[in-house]
C-alpha cells in the first residue's frame, strides 16, 4: 500500500521546485505537452505523485527524462504550479538517487557545499602548481596526465555504478521481463541520443534551441577526444591545432548565448536557473574560453611566462571532471540517453 | 453655446437594468420610492432576456424575463434610461448624493416609434449583430431584438451612411438624425449599483484557436442558437451551416485560471453547460454531448439531480482541462486532453465545440464615484464590506450592491441579491424619514 509523504514537497524545494500543492490536478499540461503520449502521459501524473509523495514511484519512473522543458506546461498552467520546473526538479532528485556516493544530492541542495568544493579544489590545484614550481612543462604533462585518469576513474568509480543503479531501479524494480538480446536491439537508440537528442525535436518551436544544442555536444565531444587523444595542447599537426582552435570556440560562443538567456528570461525554460544550471554553462563557457586561450598562448610562445594562464584552465577542468561531470548536471546527458535506452527496452519487452 | 444640464430628482438611483436591478427597482417603486434606472445598453432586461432556459428547472428563460421587464417598464414609480451611462457620483451626504448621467443620442424617438421594423427593411448597411453574438447580421438601425425593452428603433451611428432611407419611410417620423447627447444632474437619496458581469473573451487562448476555427463558439453563441429568438431557428456549425453531431464542451475556459488573471470559480459554467446539453439532446435527438471538466461543482438546489440527469440522458462527462484544439480539413475539431480518470493523454474528434466561457467583473463603476472609494474586492468585483451580515453594503453608505457586479452567481441568487439590495436600500432611506 502507499504511504502518503507530504514532506516530500519541501525536500523538492531544494531541488528547485515550486509550489507543486498548488496543482488541481485538471491535465492541462500534460494535453499542451508536445512529447507526452498515450504510452507515457506527463507530467500530471509526476506531480500528482510528487504532491502525495510516493517516492519509490518516482524513484522507478523514466518519465522525468523523457521530458526536454520546452515550458509549454509552466506557461498555460492555470494554477502556475511550474510543472516544467518540476519535471526539472524531478531530474535533479533522480540524479542524487542514482548516485551512490550521496554527494549529487548534497551539492544539489547546499549552494555552500558546492562552493566549498569548489574552492578546495582550487586550492589543491594551486597548491600542486606549487609544489611543480609552477614548471609549464611537467604542468601540462600531468594536466594531461590528469584529463585521462579523470575519464577513466570516474567513468569507473561514479558513473558506471550509478547507471547500473538506474537500471535495478528503472527496469529490475518495475519487474519488466526483458529478454537480454533487447538490450542489443535497442542500443541504436543510445547513441541517436546520446549524440543527437533528436527527441528535442518534438518540442514545439525548438528547431533552434536544439540545433545550439546539438552544435555544442558535438563540440564539447570532439574537444575532449582531441585533448585527451589527441593531445592538443602538445600536438604539432595543424589540423589538429586548428580542430581544437573550433571547437573550443564553439564552445565558448554557444553557451555564451545560453548564459544571456538565462539571464533575460525570456524563454520558460531559462526563468528558473538553478545554481547546478549556472554552475554548468559557466563552467563549460569558461572551460572553452581557457582551453583557447591557452592553445594561443602556447603558439605565441607566451605561455612560459603566463602559466598562470594554464592554472585557471587546471582548476576549471578539475572542478569540471570532478564536481559537475559525476555529480552535476552533466550527467543529465548520460541519465537522458539511458533513459531513452531502457524506454525502448521496456517497451520491447512489452 | 454653454452645455444646458437638466436636474433631476429621484429616491433612488439604480445603475444598471440586468435581472438583479431590475428586481431591487421594482421592490423600490413598489414601497412607493421614485426609482431612476439608468441602463447602458439599448434595452433593458440584462443578459438573462438574451438566455433560453435556466437551471435546474428548464423554465423558458425569456417567460419569467419579459413580463418582469414590462412591469418594470410600465411602474409608474420607474423612470428608465437606456442607452445611458452614468458619467459620475458624488456623495454630498448621508442621503444626498448627486450623479451625472450621460444620454446618449438614439437618433430615434422611442414614444413615437411603433416597432414595425419599415426602416430596418430600408437600410442598405449589414453588419455583424451583438445581440445574436456576431453569428448573423442586423441593419444599422435596427431593434435590437423582438422582446427588447423598449422595443423601438435605435441608429447605430458609426455605421449609418446618413442615406436617409430609414427616414423616408417611417410612418410614424421618429428617426431624428438631429438628437444630441444630453446630461442629466441627478439628485438622489440613495444608489444601488447592479452593474452586472462580462464574459470571458476566449481570444485570451489562443490554443483553443476561437476566431480562428469557425466551429469553435462560445456557450454565449451556442444559448442564442438554443433561446426562442435564435438566429437559425435550428442548431448549425457556423463553419459550413452542417448540423452538429458530435458537440464537446470546454469547461473553466477563462475560470479558475490564474494565466489569464482570473483564479476564481464562475459558479454558474458547470450548471448551464449542462444545460445546454440536455437541450441540445432535444433539439439534435442524434447527436452526443462530450463536457469536459475539471470538477463538476452541482452545489445548488436540485443541481446535483440535474446532474444526474444529464448523465442518465446520455451526455459523456470526461475529467481533463482540454489543453488545445486544433481544426481537421472537414471543419472538425481534435481536442488533446488527459483523461485524468485513466491517466493517460488522449484526443478526440468533434464536429462543433463549445467553450463555456466564464464570468468576468464589469469594470469601471467603481471609478465613476468622485469623492468617497467604491471599494473591490481581489478579484475586481465590487466589495461586499459585511458579506455575512449585511450583503449588499458596500465601502460607501447608502450605496448598495445588487447581483453579479459583487461577484458570479446564478439567476435565483442574483434575484434575491437585488431584493437583499432593495431591503436594504429601504431601510438605510427609512433611517432618513425618522
Amino acid at each position: 500500500m502507499a504511504r502518503i509523504n507530504p514532506e516530500f514537497t519541501n525536500k523538492l524545494k531544494s531541488y528547485g521546485a515550486f509550489d507543486v500543492n498548488a496543482c488541481y490536478n485538471c491535465g492541462n499540461c500534460t494535453a499542451v505537452c508536445a512529447l507526452s503520449d498515450e504510452n507515457n502521459s506527463f507530467p500530471r501524473k509526476m506531480i500528482r505523485y510528487s504532491v502525495l509523495g510516493l517516492e519509490e514511484e518516482i524513484e522507478v519512473s523514466l518519465e522525468p527524462w523523457l521530458c526536454y522543458y520546452c515550458g509549454e506546461c509552466s506557461a498555460t498552467c492555470p494554477r502556475q504550479a511550474e510543472p516544467g520546473e518540476l519535471m526539472m526538479s524531478l531530474r535533479r532528485w533522480l540524479t542524487a538517487k542514482y548516485d551512490w556516493t550521496g554527494l549529487s544530492g548534497l551539492l544539489y541542495r547546499s549552494l555552500s557545499a558546492s562552493l566549498s568544493a569548489f574552492i578546495l579544489l582550487a586550492v589543491a590545484v594551486i597548491a600542486f602548481a606549487y609544489r611543480q614550481d609552477f614548471d609549464p612543462g611537467r604542468l601540462l604533462h600531468y594536466g594531461h596526465y590528469f584529463e585521462m585518469i579523470a575519464i577513466a576513474g570516474v567513468f569507473a568509480v561514479i558513473l558506471l555504478p550509478n547507471l547500473i543503479r538506474m537500471w535495478y531501479m528503472t527496469i529490475i524494480k518495475t519487474k519488466t521481463k526483458v529478454p537480454a538480446g533487447n538490450y542489443f536491439k535497442a542500443l541504436g537508440e543510445l547513441f541517436v541520443h546520446m549524440f543527437t537528442q533528436k527527441r528535442a525535436l518534438g518540442c514545439d518551436d525548438n528547431q533552434v534551441r536544439w540545433f545550439e544544442h546539438f552544435i555544442l555536444v558535438i563540440g564539447y565531444l570532439t574537444l575532449l577526444f582531441t585533448t585527451v587523444f589527441l593531445d592538443w595542447f602538445a600536438s604539432g599537426s595543424s589540423f589538429v591545432i586548428a580542430a581544437g582552435y573550433i571547437e573550443s570556440a564553439v564552445i565558448f560562443t554557444i553557451t555564451f548565448i545560453f548564459v544571456l538567456s538565462r539571464f533575460n528570461k525570456k524563454e520558460e525554460v531559462s526563468k528558473h536557473a538553478h545554481p547546478s544550471d549556472w554552475f554548468f554553462v559557466i563552467w563549460l563557457f569558461l572551460m572553452g574560453l581557457t582551453a583557447f586561450f591557452v592553445r594561443l598562448f602556447i603558439d605565441l610562445d607566451l605561455l612560459d611566462g603566463n602559466i598562470w594562464l594554464y592554472i585557471v584552465h587546471l582548476i576549471i577542468l578539475v572542478q569540471w571532471a570532478l564536481i559537475i561531470v559525476p555529480f552535476g548536471k552533466w550527467t543529465h546527458f548520460l541519465y537522458r540517453s539511458f533513459a531513452m535506452y531502457f524506454q525502448k527496452v521496456k517497451e520491447s519487452a512489452k | 453655446m454653454p452645455e444646458s444640464i437638466k436636474t433631476l430628482e429621484y429616491d433612488v438611483l439604480v445603475i444598471g437594468g440586468g435581472i438583479a436591478g431590475g428586481e431591487s427597482a421594482l421592490n423600490l417603486a413598489d414601497i412607493g420610492y421614485k426609482v431612476l434606472l439608468v441602463e447602458r445598453d439599448l434595452t433593458i432586461g440584462g443578459k438573462m432576456i438574451l438566455l433560453s432556459k435556466v437551471f435546474p428547472t428548464l423554465d423558458c428563460a425569456a417567460c419569467i424575463t419579459t413580463p418582469k421587464v414590462s412591469e418594470i417598464a410600465r411602474h409608474p414609480n420607474i423612470t428608465i434610461f437606456t442607452g445611458a451611462e452614468t458619467e459620475k457620483v458624488t456623495k454630498l451626504g448621508e442621503h444626498r448624493f448627486e450623479a451625472v448621467i450621460r444620454q446618449k443620442p438614439r437618433y430615434v424617438n422611442v414614444s413615437d416609434c411603433t416597432g414595425c421594423q419599415l426602416c430596418e427593411e430600408a437600410c442598405p448597411v449589414s453588419v455583424s449583430d451583438q445581440y445574436q453574438y456576431g453569428m448573423v447580421g442586423r441593419k444599422a438601425v435596427y431593434i435590437p431584438f423582438s422582446i427588447a425593452s423598449p422595443r423601438a428603433a435605435a441608429i447605430d451611428i458609426e455605421n449609418c451612411t446618413l442615406c436617409g432611407a430609414c427616414e423616408r419611410v417611417c410612418p410614424t417620423q421618429c428617426i431624428d438624425f438631429t438628437q444630441t447627447e444630453e446630461r442629466f444632474l441627478v439628485k438622489v437619496k440613495s444608489v444601488v449599483v447592479a452593474t452586472g458581469f462580462e464574459l470571458f473573451d476566449p481570444l485570451k487562448i489562443p490554443r483553443y484557436g476561437f476566431g480562428q476555427y469557425k466551429n469553435v463558439i462560445t456557450s454565449m453563441q451556442m444559448e442564442r442558437q438554443l433561446a426562442p429568438t435564435r438566429p437559425y431557428n435550428t442548431i448549425l456549425r457556423p463553419g459550413d451551416g452542417k448540423m452538429p453531431d458530435n458537440i464537446a464542451y470546454v469547461l473553466c475556459t477563462g475560470s479558475r485560471d490564474k494565466t489569464v488573471g482570473n483564479p476564481i470559480c464562475s459558479q454558474v459554467c458547470c450548471m448551464y453547460s449542462i444545460k445546454q446539453a440536455q437541450l441540445l439532446m432535444g433539439a439534435l435527438p442524434m447527436a452526443d454531448i462530450t463536457i469536459y471538466y475539471l470538477h463538476i461543482r452541482a452545489f445548488g438546489k436540485g443541481f446535483n439531480e440535474f446532474y444526474a440527469q444529464a448523465q442518465d440522458m446520455g451526455v459523456e462527462f470526461v475529467k481533463g482541462k482540454v489543453g488545445k484544439i486544433t481544426e481537421k480539413e472537414n471543419g472538425n475539431l481534435i481536442l488533446r486532453y488527459e483523461d485524468i480518470e485513466a491517466g493517460q493523454v488522449k484526443e478526440a474528434e468533434h464536429d462543433m465545440v463549445v467553450l463555456s466561457v466564464g464570468v468576468l467583473p464589469n469594470r469601471g463603476i467603481s471609478e465613476t464615484f468622485e469623492n468617497q472609494k467604491l471599494e473591490l474586492d481581489p478579484f475586481n468585483f465590487i466589495n461586499q464590506t459585511d458579506i455575512l451580515a449585511s450583503p449588499a453594503k458596500t465601502s460607501i453608505e447608502g450605496v448598495f450592491v445588487a447581483g453579479t457586479a459583487s461577484g458570479p452567481m446564478d439567476i435565483p441568487d442574483s434575484i434575491l441579491s437585488g431584493g437583499a439590495a432593495s431591503a436594504e436600500t429601504t431601510s438605510y432611506l427609512r433611517r432618513a424619514v425618522s
